[in-house]
């Protein structure tokens, strides 16, 4: 039995369609990373699956049961931070506790064995307010890790969280999850989504490509990415770099831009000595293996992260 | 422990650890009955000073239950929608019922600390009331109508006022207006005809002059509120608000788009 069944999803808000027939099958142990831009309907469909929001048409199971039916084997992450700021580590997790209908000694243990496996015991007594974005996230993840959950839901979990907390998030998520459980990841950051076993590339509403992250890229047929680190941003500098282009295609990233070459090696003199002449510095210049975010790009020629 | 407890402790700490609400909601109340107890009762007969100090305790008390109901819950409300905790409650197998009787068990007894506060204050300052074992349950059941029209209230602006501090402004607003205009904050005597109609039709403001009535005396009242057409009206009214924000909470907080 697949642990997330989805077929024909339609959900409109007014006139606009965020889901257009989304269809998705996910087996109970399985990662799976859907990827997509703002505004591509990745969070409407997990607040679907989470049984917060109705969908219009089509359907969807949980093991076998509509999402409401399905909720005690749910673990959902909004975006939002949700923890109370006011309110401790421990006292978070005995409210989540306790809304589940387990004793005061049943949770207190159960909490108690969670903040361990978070490595938050040390901090459990101070208010969240206190803690770090990294020590917060990890806090909010084992609300979703109490018995019987088998799928866990993570919407964008890693948005606002640097790279070391980032890495410490799912090295966290590894640790905790039981061989069976199934997780959702919802991310616009590719290097997030690699981490799956299977990704979907989701763009207005469809699900454009699915795959293992590997051999997404290879059907790309990307091979040759030059990532190059800019003293400057600018439509020029874009200009510049797309004549180095295959097909004329530059993604701009944050720290500069990506250009996809056909000869590496003879294109990165090239574009240093015109990036110069256009009074930018190329501060950084590698030939990089591509990520899904340039898949993403190459499939729907806009940047996953920067779309609204 | 289940979910109303859950719902009700988690309510209490966080009213009781935000100091804003605190200061909103006790130490505003006592910094008047202070304010009032000394600066507005110096052509008073001495024999009279510890009734009016109570005259004018009684409305503080009833203050801060308005500032419990009406802007502490919905700011509760807002924030826990705001930060994304509706959501996460609505992917849970829980019942709103019960998230929603946890909260208001939590703003019952967050109200009844600030009333105790607030009144051990005015005893303090030399506030005195006479009444019987009925009056003083009387008062109790009047006290416990205005935590019900002011959750109500409270509720109803939760539930439509998305933002957090537009739904704690809101409720201040409502608060402070309401209790000027209807004769919490003033007395009865002093409104003009209209708004002595709007006071004995506001829950509130008819519930606070039967306490007025019942622990101070009915010359402190204004008029005779413990009567049965008046006493109906003000249960109705308040069982009709909450009943009202209940509805209107648990359809459009808990609401599936």
């Amino acid at each position: 039995m697949d642990a997330i069944f989805v077929e024909n999803l339609t959900k409109k808000y007014g006139d606009n369609a965020v889901l257009k027939g989304v269809s998705l099958k996910i087996e109970e142990g399985e990662f799976y990373a859907l990827m997509g831009p703002n505004g591509s309907g990745k969070t409407t469909l997990a607040s679907i699956l989470a049984s917060v929001r109705l969908p219009n048409s089509g359907k969807v199971e949980i093991f076998g049961k509509k999402p409401d039916e399905a909720k005690e084997f749910i673990g959902y992450l909004p975006q939002e931070n949700f923890s109370s700021p006011m309110l401790s580590g421990k006292e978070n997790l005995m409210y989540f506790a306790g809304l589940l209908g387990h004793s005061k000694s049943e949770a207190g243990r159960m909490v108690d064995d969670l903040l361990g496996k978070i490595g938050l015991s040390a901090d459990a007594d101070k208010r969240v307010s206190k803690y770090s974005g990294g020590m917060r996230k990890r806090l909010e993840v084992a609300t979703a890790l109490f018995p019987g959950v088998k799928v866990l839901i993570l919407d964008e979990p890693t948005t606002g969280l640097d790279p070391s907390a980032r890495r410490k998030f799912f090295g966290l998520i590894n640790d905790v999850k039981g061989e069976k459980t199934t997780i959702l990841l919802i991310t616009h950051i590719g290097a997030d989504a690699e981490l799956a076993s299977r990704v979907g590339l989701i763009d207005e509403g469809e699900i454009i490509a699915e795959g293992e992250p590997e051999k997404l890229k290879k059907a790309s047929g990307l091979k040759n990415v030059i990532n190059i680190e800019t003293s400057i941003k600018s439509g020029r500098v874009a200009e510049v770099l797309k004549g180095f282009s295959g097909e004329g295609k530059v993604l701009e990233t944050d720290l500069g831009y990506r250009v996809y070459s056909k000869d590496v090696e003879a294109a990165t003199p090239k574009i240093v000595r015109s990036l110069d002449a256009v009074g930018c510095k190329a501060l950084k210049i590698e030939a990089v293996r591509p990520s899904l975010e340039d898949v993403f790009f190459k499939l729907t020629e806009r940047t996953v992260r920067e779309e609204g | 422990m289940g979910q109303v407890t859950a719902a009700l402790v988690k309510t209490v700490k966080e009213l009781v650890r935000e100091k804003t609400v605190l200061f909103w909601t006790v130490a505003w109340p006592i910094i008047w009955v202070l304010i009032g107890s000394f600066s507005f009762t110096g052509d008073a007969p001495a024999e009279v000073l510890p009734a009016v100090r109570g005259s004018v305790t009684v409305p503080m008390m009833v203050f801060a239950l308005m500032m419990a109901g009406m802007a502490n819950l919905p700011g509760n409300i807002a924030q826990d929608r705001e930060r994304g905790l509706l959501s996460k409650l609505m992917s849970m197998p829980i019942s709103p019922w019960r998230d929603l009787v946890g909260r208001f068990l939590g703003l019952l007894v967050f109200s009844c600390l600030a009333v105790v506060s607030v009144a051990l204050v005015g005893y303090g300052v030399g506030a005195r009331f006479s009444f019987t074992a009925t009056g003083a349950l009387q008062a109790v059941g009047f006290l416990l109508l205005i935590i019900l029209a002011s959750a109500g209230i409270g509720m109803l602006i939760g539930t439509f006022i998305k933002n957090v501090h537009g739904a704690i402004m809101t409720g201040v607003g409502a608060s402070v207006i309401t209790s000027a205009i209807s004769g919490v904050m003033v007395p009865y005597s002093a409104l003009p005809d209209l708004l002595q109609a709007f006071s004995r039709a506001y829950p509130i403001s008819s519930a606070n002059s039967s306490i007025i009535y019942l622990l101070v005396g009915a010359d402190y009242a204004g008029y005779t509120p413990l009567t049965t057409g008046q006493t109906a009206l003000t249960v109705i009214i308040s069982l009709l608000l909450f009943v009202a924000g209940l509805i209107a909470y648990s359809r459009f907080c808990w609401r599936k788009e």
